[in-house]
């Protein structure tokens, strides 16, 4: 006999992963009907797995599930659809090329003899868009429009599929602040007229704002339901990490000295004609960490990428200490002692088949301590990797492991090793702390602000608006490929200040964002 | 799961892969022979056992024909390792047998200094070849695959050409050049065997590519492109040379085999077609899943099974294609990544549940 009062009930789930990882270890999940209910963990805790096989992206290994009590086999997502189960995925899964309303009906387009009847996608669009109080632009094509706008897409795609569950993965990782408020608004909203919100977050503030209960996991495991208004952030921390955090970095006030990064009037049109760099100037001093903020796609990522020649710049100049940058081979701006944290740590970090110790070495596998003759010098090799394994804190077997077996976290700590031990004078860290565990991501921050503090320029790229107001010492936001604001001081700034910056809803003057530079 | 208990299982898969296309090859000969029972004896026993003794002289043929598979099964491991799908090993061999054989004819030079030179030109010869496939792929983007491919048949007929026109030896019946120098032949290890001492060389051979893909830095970067081109490029390493220089060394490897080839088992150089070599080399490489250490096993297991396959069609009367196949059904289950997917998940769920008892067994231990 299943109880009723709960619209989805998870029951030990299991779920072992074919490299070996066992994401999640009989955990239960239940879910009241009409309630806000958080799912909470580090990352690689295995809420995101958990989630994936409610919408029937991954099975579980062992465990049963039921919806309105009833017992299902979810083989596919279009099973779960079925089943009233709908997902906003963290990383949207539009057509960016087509319009709202095709996005919206795409795969149960409504047609008119062969042909799409536009016209009534269209009217769909607007329907449930007012209904819900999900405002967006049914004709404007996806590419076009704000972040914010397209999770508003992304939900109703889920509504107009007959969603009653909804499940937000990490919804507001995206948002600036005044996005999560019109979000939040508009899931309070979805609640009222019945419908359950499943919310996938870390974010403590924004759990305590919205949600009624929390199921904590931890390491595969559940650590247990929690009524949300009872239970305090300490509580929640506590219980997600198994140990208390400190949110907070401490550091010295900064000593700036000699200009170390200087980037002038950098410009870059990209292939769709979009200038994603406008003109940029800006300087790093030795000593300083100069945070760069803003929502994300507003040329950070370019900016990065022309800074390590992984691209070419239409005009301007990049130099570091003097020498130019800009079609130099990394391996001669690695020389100029530039390390940098890749945003896409899969793409550029490490090799995932290779061992952590191949990944430790890739930058300097040519230096003379490493090699013998011909030969690699394998004892220093494994003495080193070893020593960085320790320091860093990786956890692993051995440094024979494949690297891409190893969290999120544990891999960004290889990446980190790498980098922060090669003596550079410049530390660009882009995304440093992205989806990894507080552990981890506190490590992190904590060795960027001593490597500062030793005398490396940092130059910090971050859409984690607590991470760049807590270890910047200078910050500068970008809107539109242009530094919208910079502050000296951040001390004072508070999130909505930057919300205004970061949105393009106001903008420093010219004066004002030239003290970037300093001669 | 561990890494032995992996390396076991891939150990299992490559067994139970090669016996299901043993199986297959059977059902064949059940069709295609008279007399099946004394067909499987030649195909499994007969190479190494025949009347009730060891076989030696067939055993040392079998040991033989591994040394120019040993060489293209190491050229496609060093490529692929830097995941360039180069197929170029075929003109390759066959350009550096040529050309050893045109020094080992017409480049008189002193005893022994006139074989090592001979082999290391038809090195060269196989190596400058491919720099065509690899230049092409570093500079225009087009693909190593279909390049060298087309290559080969551009070589075939460069070779032939002046086979024909310049170096044929007219007073014989079938096309060849003239003899090469008995200075520039390399001798048999046992007289009246195809066991030469360029086997010894192969294995050398073997040793040095194993330190070098896993003891050099040279080799550290090729695997590092192979795996993740984006990540080796962030990391400083010259990718577009390491691209160029790993298929040159694959060609290389190959012009080596070539040439060790036709300077141990011929007088004259007599090749009117691609030699095969190449593409065997595809298939030992996979065998040995791009290892060069158990390069020398999976050329040895081809070369029994090519004996085995040349007995058959002598004494049972079936075809000597049927190598072919079964080399085709075992490259099907090996390639196939998820040929035994499921066990090895389960295998996996197993192991990874045995951990986490142990994880809890030391916590409860801790606790007391």
């Amino acid at each position: 006999m299943e109880n009723n009062e709960y619209v989805v009930q998870m029951k030990g789930i299991t779920k072992v992963y074919p490299n070996g990882v066992a994401a999640n270890q009989g955990v239960d999940f239940n879910v009241r009907k009409g309630e806000i209910h958080a799912l909470m963990g580090e990352n690689g805790a295995g809420k995101s797995t958990l989630m994936k096989m409610l919408f029937g992206l991954e099975q579980p290994t062992e465990g049963e599930i039921f919806v309105n009590g009833e017992k299902v086999h979810l083989s596919s997502p279009n099973v779960a659809i079925a089943k009233g189960i709908g997902m906003v995925h963290q990383h949207f899964m539009l057509v960016p090329s087509l319009t709202v309303a095709e996005n919206i009906v795409m795969g149960m387009e409504p047609k008119k003899g062969l042909f799409i009847n536009y016209k009534e996608a269209v009217r769909l669009t607007e329907e449930f868009s007012q209904k819900y109080n999900l405002h967006v632009d049914p004709q404007a094509k996806v590419r076009d429009i704000p972040v914010g706008m397209k999770q508003k897409v992304e939900i109703l795609k889920a509504l107009v599929r007959g969603a009653k569950i909804l499940i937000l993965d990490e919804p507001t990782a995206v948002l600036t602040t005044q996005e999560t408020e019109e979000l939040f608004k508009e899931l309070v909203h979805l609640k009222e007229q019945g419908y359950t919100l499943i919310f996938i977050s870390h974010k403590l503030n924004e759990i305590k704002q919205i949600t009624d209960r929390l199921t904590i996991v931890r390491a595969g495991k559940s650590m247990g339901v929690h009524e949300t208004a009872t239970t305090s952030k300490e509580e929640i921390s506590r219980l997600m990490v198994g140990r208390d955090v400190v949110l907070t970095v401490e550091k010295d006030k900064a000593q700036p000295t000699d200009v170390v990064l200087r980037v002038s009037e950098l410009e870059y049109t990209n292939d769709w004609k979009k200038k994603m760099l406008d003109k940029i100037s800006f300087d790093v001093r030795k000593g300083e960490i100069l945070g760069i903020a803003g929502v994300e796609g507003n040329g950070q990522k370019e900016l990065v990428e022309m800074l390590f020649n992984l691209n070419i710049p239409d005009d301007g100049e990049v130099t570091v200490n003097g020498k130019n940058v800009i079609g130099v081979p990394q391996k001669d701006i690695r020389g100029y002692g530039v390390s940098l944290i890749p945003e896409d740590r899969m793409v550029f970090g490490i090799a995932g088949t290779g061992t952590i110790e191949e990944n430790i070495m890739s930058d300097r596998c040519s230096d003379q301590k490493y090699n013998k003759g011909p030969l690699f010098n394998m004892k220093a090799m494994h003495e080193d990797s070893d020593k960085l394994i320790a320091e860093y804190k990786v956890l692993c077997k051995s440094r024979k492991q494949q690297v891409g077996m190893l969290s999120g976290g544990n891999i960004q700590k290889v990446v980190v090793a790498r980098e922060f031990s090669a003596e550079p004078c410049l530390i660009i860290a882009d995304q440093p702390t992205r989806g990894i565990d507080v552990g981890a991501t506190e490590f992190i921050r904590k060795k960027l602000v001593e490597l500062s503090r030793e005398g490396a320029a940092v130059l910090l790229v971050s859409a984690d608006l607590n991470e760049v107001m807590e270890l910047s010492d200078s910050l500068m936001i970008m809107y539109n490929g242009k530094i919208a604001a910079y502050f000296e001081d951040t001390s004072v700034l508070t999130d909505s200040m930057m919300g205004e910056y970061m949105l393009g809803l106001k903008q420093q003057s010219d004066e004002e964002v030239r003290r970037v530079i300093h001669e | 799961m561990s890494d032995k208990r992996n390396i076991m299982f891939e150990i299992a898969r490559g067994l139970i892969a090669i016996t299901i296309a043993i199986a297959v090859a059977f059902l064949l000969i059940f069709a295609s022979s008279d007399d099946p029972a004394s067909a499987l004896q030649c195909l499994l026993i007969r190479p190494v056992w025949t009347s009730g003794a060891l076989n030696t002289k067939s055993i040392l043929t079998i040991l033989g024909r591994t040394t120019p598979m040993i060489f293209t099964g190491l050229a496609v491991c060093v490529m692929f390792s830097a995941n360039q799908f180069n197929l170029g090993g075929e003109g390759a061999v066959m350009a550096g047998g040529f050309v050893a054989a045109l020094v080992g004819i017409y480049v008189p030079m002193s005893a022994g200094l006139h074989v090592v030179a001979s082999v290391l030109i038809g090195t060269i010869t196989g190596g400058l070849i491919m720099i065509i496939p690899a230049v092409l792929k570093v500079k225009l983007k087009a693909s190593e695959m279909v390049s060298s491919l087309m290559l080969n048949y551009v070589v075939m007929y460069i070779v032939l050409h002046f086979l024909n026109m310049n170096f044929a030896d007219r007073s014989k019946g079938a096309t060849q050049t003239f003899p090469m120098e008995s200075t520039s032949l390399i001798g048999k290890m046992v007289t009246g065997t195809e066991l030469t001492w360029g086997f010894p060389v192969a294995i050398i051979a073997t040793i040095l590519v194993a330190i070098f893909m896993y003891r050099t830095r040279w080799g550290y970067t090729i695997r590092m492109i192979g795996i993740n081109e984006s990540f080796s490029k962030y990391s400083g390493m010259k990718v577009g040379a390491v691209l160029v220089i790993s298929q040159v060394i694959g060609g290389a490897l190959s012009g080596m085999g070539g040439a060790i080839e036709v300077l141990g088992r011929y007088e004259t150089f007599r090749w009117q077609g691609l030699p095969g070599y190449g593409w065997t080399g595809l298939t030992v490489a996979i065998l040995a899943k791009n290892n060069p250490i158990l390069v020398p096993f999976a050329a040895l297991f081809i070369a029994y099974l090519d004996r085995g396959c040349e007995l058959m069609s002598i004494y049972a009367g079936v075809p000597a294609e049927m190598i072919d196949i079964i080399q085709a059904v075992i490259f099907l289950f090996f390639a196939a990544e998820q040929f035994m997917a499921k066990t090895k998940h389960k295998m996996v769920v197993k192991g990874a549940k045995e951990e986490m008892k142990q994880i809890e067994l030391a916590k409860e231990g801790g606790d007391l």
